[in-house]
């Protein structure tokens, strides 16, 4: 199991233990799982409550952001891999996917500069998830973090 | 863009560092170079735009 150390003054900072790391395996994808469907989930899981907060208030607010802006967010029938890669990316913030397209009732509008920052916004809020998810995950496979 | 490279930056710094002097110090460093790096690529694009 994942063991913590306080001693650097910061949150608990996993190291690595002498358990076999096939066995922290399923729990690993676990919290990683967790931490892409809700941001900052999987830190939390693991007690790192100020890694947890941040991650979750930073793709929060740049998903609110760039859907207040009416930037675009991408769907499953993608025309071409543009399309699909801005999907992927957008998936990426796991359910705030569903909270941008909540947020844009009248749909995006990438007419003018503001829709197309936003697009932006939403793809970094993805991306960014999914590096705080593979985090989660690598913290609970032991390795440090 | 400062607001963007203001919530990465502070989101790097999180996961990037450990103690929270260091994290501090990087979420400094990447937001500095975040805008350094855009007003250059700005620029560089400049005469393009006309």
């Amino acid at each position: 199991m994942t063991e913590t150390n306080q001693s650097t003054g910061g949150e608990p900072a996993v190291v690595e233990s002498s358990a076999p790391t096939s066995s922290r395996e399923p729990l690993a994808l676990a919290i990683g799982f967790a931490g892409w469907l809700l941001p900052g989930l999987g830190h939390a899981l693991q007690k790192m409550w100020g890694r947890a907060l941040i991650v979750f208030l930073a793709v929060a607010s740049l998903v609110t952001i760039g859907a207040g802006m009416r930037g675009n967010v991408f769907n499953s029938g993608g025309a071409d891999a543009f399309d699909k890669l801005g999907f992927v990316a957008d998936l990426g913030t796991g359910s705030l996917y569903f909270l941008a397209i909540a947020l844009e009732p009248s749909g995006p509008d990438v007419s003018r500069a503001d829709g197309d920052y936003g697009t932006r916004f939403l793809a970094t809020a993805g991306v960014l998830n999914l590096l705080a998810a593979l985090h989660a995950y690598e913290a609970a496979r032991g390795r440090k973090a | 863009m400062v607001l963007f490279a203001l919530i990465i930056s502070i989101a790097f710094g999180t996961l990037g560092r450990r103690r929270p002097v260091d994290r501090v110090k990087y979420a400094l460093w990447c937001f500095v170079w975040f805008l350094v790096v855009a007003v250059a690529i700005g620029w560089v694009m400049y005469p393009f735009s006309h």
